[in-house]
């Protein structure tokens, strides 16, 4: 059971940077990026190919990993940042979807349909299975702790208050002389380049990756744990990956319980119960389970009227 | 009461131990866990709920007859989803949190591939349905057993239908997946050892499309006089409609498990003509009839659940291994599912009988429901009957059935 949660809690912390990646661009500065899964794919490709086909360590996979999110994030970026939120978010889907089938395609470079056999772990050598998996997840959730500790940075200073201001309305801060497109294009960027990390983490930690593996459900997950943790606020980020991870994954214990409901069943109402906590967060609490905090302006002290006599 | 170093030490080493203590007062009486990964949704989905409930009805079985080697089995149930992705959650979720000792039943190669790496790590026996060539590769620590031919086998038996129909021209499609890529070619070389020739590249198309027509329009016009259609039932319907719909004339191959009843109703009578064929159960034999009669079917001289019964024999094997090698440690099984499989001994059919040889020092050689479930030193299985048929009139004919032996 315990190498279990490890395993559990080294998905989680894979979902939680994916989730604080995309609050940056959503929750922060308002970009609706549905491409979030081809970043994590490129990332994961990106990685794996870096170091099977020409034998870089883990640490330089992981960077070729994020400086093509960045690439693959600055052109994306400039080709569709103008575009104003719904079609930003089709781009995007479209993006994710040509990625995954150029990978399922070439397969001189993917391997195609058969995947990537990662050989690679970000572990020492020639220690037990159990310690290689505390291994695995100690640097993935360094990753997620340095991810959070960046974001909630960002947010606070004078920076983040710029992507706020541009999603609450990107006039107010252009008549103010921000350049509001460079300030998208950085948000953008940065959260790519945090997906593609994620990605390279998943693939050293699954060790066979296919496009498969990069389908839109796992887009629409991250997109589930910004919502309902709060959009806007890191933490809550952090929060709703745990819930929506737990969900997903605890709902395997309910089996013996639901001895009238097959394994099929079963496994569909998973995604009830998950569409369920959706549909009730967004009802009851539509600012998400920690809601970003209210930034009011200090209100200077009213004049006292001065004294007479 | 003070407390000293010593009762830290002792208090918390006990504490420690406790429950390395108590698993080793419980291993004897433990039940068995056994994981069953089906595809119940997904491009496997048709296929899927069958080889779970031959999994299920084998274990109820066997438990009413008193278990393995006096342990209840217990079967953990999960949906690979025919994804690789979810799969690794599952199989992650059943070796760690229910420490199964093998996972049985995963059917798309991807799945199979996938969770091989933490299959092999965690020394837990794979046995599944697959047909990819790819599939041995991977298998390290010889842990894996398939009851399907690989695809270089099943192409002799279509190529050499092909060339009796007089077919020696065939352009090949299929849906972009490790399956029909190795299918094409296997086929194109089996196609080239009986003097045909694949016409133009073989075409490969991206499943889950909305629509088929440019694939359908490129095949009619390649001008080929057959085509040979390595889809599932979810991609073959659509672009065999579009075929059809273009007026295409030639002869049509297929795989059998494609063009099943839910093909027949899609396209009616457009269907008459289509030649296919597959692996099959051997129709009419003992032990598929046992099989059939266990999940509450009638043998009727027909093809029935030609992936259940090959769940039943994963089932099966992997409990007479358990029983022969009597532990749960996964390369030990592994090298006694080789012997009960393989022989030499007393010829046994279903569990019950394996045992009771097996308890009394005898050898046994298991003949199964799917095939006689003999395998090559790889894991990977060493014959089985194909059959081809010829639909006509709504129904499948049969042409003829042959033995492919695999290549060593």
């Amino acid at each position: 059971m315990d190498a279990y949660l490890v395993a559990i809690l080294t998905i989680a912390g894979i979902y939680i940077i994916l989730a604080l990646a995309l609050n940056l661009q959503f929750g922060l500065t308002g970009l609706v990026n549905f491409g979030v899964v081809g970043f994590f794919c490129l990332g994961a490709y990106a990685s794996g190919i870096a170091t099977e086909s020409f034998h870089a360590p883990f640490v330089g996979g992981l960077c070729v990993a994020m400086v093509t999110g960045a690439v693959a994030g600055g052109l994306l970026a400039l080709l569709s940042l103008r575009l104003s939120g719904d079609f930003l978010a089709i781009v995007t889907l479209g993006f994710a979807e040509t990625i995954r089938l150029i990978f399922n395609n070439e397969d001189w470079l993917t391997g195609g349909p058969k995947g990537l056999l990662i050989m690679t772990r970000p572990v020492l050598a020639d220690y037990s299975r159990s310690a290689n998996a505390w291994m695995v997840l100690a640097v993935v959730l360094t990753g997620a702790v340095l991810t959070l500790a960046l974001m909630l940075r960002l947010a606070g200073t004078p920076y983040g208050r710029v992507l706020r201001a541009i999603r609450e309305d990107e006039l107010v801060p252009a008549t103010l002389g921000k350049n509001v497109f460079v300030y998208r294009l950085q948000s953008f960027v940065i959260g790519s380049v945090l997906m593609a990390a994620a990605g390279s983490l998943y693939a050293h930690y699954v060790q066979t990756i296919t496009p498969d593996n990069f389908t839109t459900p796992v887009a629409i997950l991250v997109w589930m744990s910004v919502i309902v943790g709060g959009p806007g606020n890191m933490l809550g980020s952090v929060i709703g990956a745990l819930v929506v991870v737990t969900i997903y994954e605890g709902s395997r214990f309910l089996t013996p319980w639901l001895g009238f409901l097959d394994a099929e069943q079963v496994s569909a109402l998973r995604f009830i119960v998950i569409g369920t906590v959706l549909i009730l967060v967004i009802r009851f609490r539509p600012e998400g389970l920690l809601p970003e905090p209210k930034h009011t302006p200090v209100v200077p002290a009213t004049r006292r009227p001065a004294l007479k006599g | 009461m003070d407390l000293t170093r010593r009762l830290f030490l002792t208090g918390t080493t006990l504490a420690v131990a406790a429950p390395a203590l108590l698993r080793h007062g419980l291993a004897q009486s433990e039940p068995i866990k056994v994981g069953s990964l089906v595809p119940l949704s997904g491009g496997g989905g048709p296929y899927g709920p069958e080889k779970a409930q031959a999994h299920k009805a084998v274990v109820e079985l066997v438990n009413k007859q008193g278990g393995v080697l006096g342990r209840q089995v217990v079967l953990i149930s999960e949906n690979s989803e025919t994804n690789p992705e979810a799969a690794v959650r599952a199989a992650r979720k059943m070796i760690d949190a229910d420490r199964v000792c093998a996972i049985l039943g995963t059917w798309a190669s991807s799945v199979t591939l996938g969770i091989m790496p933490l299959c092999q790590e965690a020394n837990v026996v794979q046995i599944f349905t697959g047909s990819s060539d790819t599939l041995p590769n991977g298998d390290k620590k010889r842990l894996c057993y398939n009851l399907q031919p690989l695809n270089k086998a099943w192409c002799v038996a279509l190529a050499d239908l092909a060339a009796k129909r007089g077919e020696l021209k065939i352009a090949f499609a299929g849906p972009k997946n490790d399956f029909a890529a190795s299918m094409g070619e296997s086929f194109s070389k089996a196609l080239e050892k009986v003097g045909g020739k694949i016409v133009g590249e073989p075409l490969y198309y991206n499943p889950n499309q909305v629509s088929y027509r440019a694939e359908a329009e490129r095949l009619i016009s390649s001008g080929a006089p057959a085509l040979f259609l390595a889809g599932y039932v979810t991609d073959l319907t659509p672009v065999y409609r579009e075929l059809v719909r273009g007026g295409y004339q030639g002869k049509v191959f297929a795989l059998s498990f494609a063009v099943g009843p839910q093909f027949k109703q899609a396209v009616g009578t457009a269907a008459n003509g289509i030649l296919h064929g597959s692996p099959v159960p051997p129709v009419g034999k003992d032990t598929y009839d046992a099989y059939l009669n266990l999940v509450g079917l009638k043998p009727n001289g027909q093809v029935q659940n030609s992936y259940g019964c090959a769940a039943y024999d994963e089932m099966n094997l992997l409990l007479l291994g358990i029983a022969s090698a009597k532990s749960t440690e996964g390369p030990k099984i592994a090298e006694h599912i080789m012997k009960v499989a393989n022989g030499p001994g007393e010829r046994v059919t279903t569990f019950e009988q394996g045992a009771k040889l097996l308890a009394e020092g005898k050898t046994i050689n298991y003949d199964g429901a799917s095939s006689s479930a003999d395998f090559l030193p790889n894991g990977m299985l060493k014959s089985r009957d194909f059959a081809l048929y010829e639909i006509q009139g709504d129904k499948d004919v049969l042409l003829t059935t042959t033995t492919s032996e695999a290549e060593q």
